[in-house]
């Protein structure tokens, strides 16, 4: 209960916040629509506008209106294509979802992998290859990377039709492009959490007791490293944002963040402040999910003054 | 295990890899196989079906799908498409006349009482369809005769149907239909539409199925076009069009767009309130070096692009030793340190432009510099909210782009922004011998009559020099041999239109 009311009040907070921000934006969105479209509009017709879109309400009764209908399913209209946001966003929650989590999925899978090789043999090859995922995915930026990915695998070698395929081969290039820059991070994460088993002096019993190394490391080194790295695993569920927007504008996939980028030239506010609320939905559960689980993996006894 | 076997084992390992790497590649080689219909990548895309929302209307003509009763020529004019005719009547109103043999793409007939009911239900739905002579009232007198009030009479009735607010359309139990020569055949909003030639539009045999692909970003939209997954890219940044330089198979082909270039001189500006120090400027800045600095375009001829048949004629003039000479005139003094004074007054202006414009932003230091020689000091300032800024009248100079006629008519543009009191007068000018040119524009009915007195007016425009016309950009679309006898034209406003695919 507690769990649920902290994360309703965090993402209240960050919503809130955020509607007020994204009003503060210079930049009138009927002025905007107007230019945009070149329209001549008369101050009765912009008046019109305004009602239409609510605008003309004030920024309490505004938010109300929104939080009410974000509840309820009902998120507005959007003021660039008048469609419902609702059915605009939720086409395209799929493909979104299935670039973040997919890419988070494949960087786990890839990066834990990699995190134990590279444990298990200290500077061998998975060690070395881990350190330099890990440097590039701090270095490189992920536009170019994208990018090179398309002028090699699409233009250069057509091994893939990034734009025109099917589902699955559309999906490649993105969901790649979001693990790349998680796996070295994530492998380093979980080779720290192994390598604290092999000084440790039950590690060192069960190799006596003629247990294969890496049987031995993986039996008893599991549990600390996937708390290690579940610790270092928060940052990333926000890059799962960034990375995914930045596949989907790359890549053309009609994810959320590629609408919201015309969302934000056109100052569409129902769309900004939903895709805010989403967003702030992800990462908020994401972290208490992964505090809940990193507690679960290692209980903590009760502080002595809190005792009965 | 020995070394030896190890190895052999590593290399076993690797070559199944390596095979099954291939196999899962096969099939996505197999599907760029380039296929029979036409696909077209294009930066934006409708996003819905229904005209009268947002602004699905410009988008659906754009496409292809949907015509409105009159269109933009490739010359600028109105000309007539779904209507064959308009004339005013003595009370104000027009009466339409419908071509005839013009169906939707189910077949239905196109008639007066289904053009009144779409038209009457957009001006219902959508304010953009009130912009221009407010609301619109179309009445059937018989199957192929419309009358028309508008709110606000107007003697430009034909332009405004041009809006791209205005599509034609039958209303369905589901998706509405059109009457343009492509029919949508499968809609999938953000991603692509597929489409049909239209059966019941002329020379339906001639054209290829068509698939518009939204890809948003200009770079990987140049990296698509390059894999040969779309045949047309509209359209590419201009650091791309290297990439094709000396490809046989695709080609770039440059047209002028009508988002003109200009730079407002605030009229109620100290230094700007003097038309000297404005003509000055307007002689001191070199049209060409913009263009070059923008890598694309021509030198501005006055406020709209030399296709249009009310475009000033003749270059603008570029002279630095007359500029200098006007500011002399009027009492700016070059000092010592290279800039011009008076009365103790520094000649110091701010120049804004916005980064919704790339090229505006580039200009800056070129007209900075141009400026800088004749010995006005200019400070330049990037803002995102261009409509703020200009508005508020805290600036000098502001370069800005424009469509000045996005339905074929010189009206609005002279209007809206020069007129006195004009809600978008950025520059504070006021003239009554424009003031007068424009209120007989309004009333004039006759094209030859309309396009002498636009011409006059960007006459008085070049002679008070509130603005400074700078140039034409040009836009660029990749072509690949399937249709290399396509040609661009319209801005974005008509870029798959009823000859398209006809060269394959």
């Amino acid at each position: 209960m507690r769990f649920v009311a902290m994360t309703l009040v965090s993402w209240l907070a960050a919503v809130a916040v955020c509607f007020v921000l994204i009003r503060l934006v210079p930049g009138d969105p009927v002025e905007v629509f107007a230019d945009h479209m070149s329209l001549r509009l008369s101050p009765e017709l912009v008046a019109a506008y305004r009602a239409q879109w609510g605008l003309d309400q004030s920024l309490l009764t505004q938010f109300w209106y929104w939080l009410q209908g974000f509840v309820t399913l009902d998120w507005g209209l959007s003021f660039a294509t008048g469609a419902p946001v609702f059915g605009e966003l939720i086409d395209r929650l799929g493909w979104s979802l299935a670039i973040g989590v997919g890419g988070m999925s494949l960087a786990l899978l890839v990066g834990a992998g990699l995190g134990f090789l590279a444990a298990a043999k200290a500077g061998g090859l998975a060690d070395q290859l881990s350190r330099v995922m890990a440097i590039g995915g701090q270095a490189l930026p992920a536009f170019a990377v994208g990018l090179i990915a398309l002028w090699l695998l699409a233009a250069q070698l057509q091994w893939i039709a990034p734009f025109g395929g099917g589902t699955v081969e559309r999906l490649i290039l993105p969901v790649g492009l979001v693990a790349f820059f998680s796996i070295g991070s994530i492998s380093r994460l979980v080779r720290a959490g192994f390598a604290e088993t092999v000084s440790a002096p039950h590690f060192k019993t069960a190799l006596s007791k003629g247990l294969p190394y890496r049987t031995a490391l993986w039996k008893h080194g599991r549990r600390r490293a996937s708390i290690a790295l579940l610790a270092g695993l928060a940052p990333d569920i926000a890059w799962i944002v960034g990375g995914t927007a930045v596949a989907e504008i790359i890549f053309g996939v009609p994810g959320l963040s590629e609408r919201v980028i015309d969302a934000v030239v056109a100052r569409d506010y129902p769309v900004l402040q939903t895709y805010v609320a989403l967003v702030a939905l992800w990462i908020i559960v994401g972290l208490r999910i992964c505090a809940a689980l990193r507690a679960w993996l290692e209980p903590r006894p009760p502080a002595l003054g809190l005792r009965p | 295990m020995t070394f030896h076997s190890s190895r052999s084992s590593l290399r076993k390992r690797l070559l199944m890899s390596v095979i099954c790497a291939a196999a899962l590649m096969m099939p996505l080689q197999a599907s760029v196989a380039v296929a029979d219909d036409v696909t077209v990548g294009q930066t934006f895309l409708a996003s819905g079906l229904d005209p009268a929302q947002g602004s699905n209307g410009w988008a659906l003509v754009t496409h292809g799908i949907a015509e409105q009763l009159f269109r933009v020529s490739r010359h600028g004019e109105v000309v007539p498409n779904l209507a064959s005719s308009a004339e005013q009547q003595a009370d104000g109103s027009w009466l339409v006349t419908l071509a005839a043999d013009r169906f939707f793409s189910d077949g239905t007939p196109v008639t007066a009482e289904l053009v009144a009911a779409a038209l009457n239900r957009t001006g219902e739905a959508n304010a953009s369809a009130r912009a221009t002579a407010g609301r619109l009232t179309f009445e059937a007198l018989d199957s192929a005769t419309l009358r028309v009030t508008s709110e606000q009479p107007t003697p430009i009735l034909p332009s405004i149907l041009a809006e791209w607010a205005f599509p034609i359309y039958l209303e369905t139990e589901g998706d509405p239909l059109f009457t343009g020569p492509f029919a949508v055949e499968q809609f999938d909003a953000g991603t692509s539409i597929a489409m049909v030639p239209n059966a019941f539009y002329a020379d339906a045999d001639g054209r290829p199925d068509v698939t518009i692909r939204r890809i948003a970003d200009g770079q990987s939209m140049a990296l698509a076009f390059a894999s040969g997954e779309v045949d047309m890219a509209f359209n590419l940044p201009v650091e791309t069009l290297s990439m094709f330089e000396g490809d046989e198979d695709r080609a770039v082909t440059s047209f002028p767009v009508a988002y003109q270039y200009m730079m407002w001189m605030n009229t109620s500006s100290p230094a700007l309130s003097d038309v000297r120090v404005r003509r000055a400027i307007d002689l001191a800045v070199n049209r060409d070096d913009l263009v070059l600095a923008a890598r694309a375009g021509q030198p501005a001829t006055g406020a709209f692009a030399a296709a249009y048949p009310f475009a000033a004629e003749g270059p603008l003039p570029h002279d630095p030793e007359a500029a200098a000479q006007l500011l002399d005139d009027a009492g700016w003094a070059m000092g010592s340190d290279g800039v011009r004074s008076k009365d103790g007054e520094r000649l110091e202006l701010t120049l804004w432009a916005y980064p919704q414009r790339p090229d505006l932003v580039t200009f800056q230091p070129v007209i900075r510099a141009a400026l800088s020689d004749l010995g006005i000091a200019v400070t330049t300032q990037v803002t995102e909210s261009p409509g703020d800024v200009a508005g508020s009248g805290a600036f000098d100079l502001f370069l800005w782009a424009q469509h000045t006629a996005p339905a074929g008519d010189p009206g609005l543009f002279l209007s809206l922004f020069f007129e006195t009191g004009s809600a978008r007068n950025y520059s504070a000018w006021s003239s009554e011998a424009y003031n007068a040119t424009i209120e007989a524009l309004r009333t004039a009915i006759d094209p030859a009559e309309r396009i002498a007195l636009a011409q006059q007016a960007q006459e008085l425009i070049a002679e008070d020099a509130p603005v400074a016309f700078l140039v034409t950009p040009e836009w660029h679309v990749g072509l690949s041999e399937r249709l290399a006898g396509y040609e661009p034209w319209g801005s974005d406003y008509y870029v798959i239109r009823p000859d398209f695919g006809a060269a394959q």
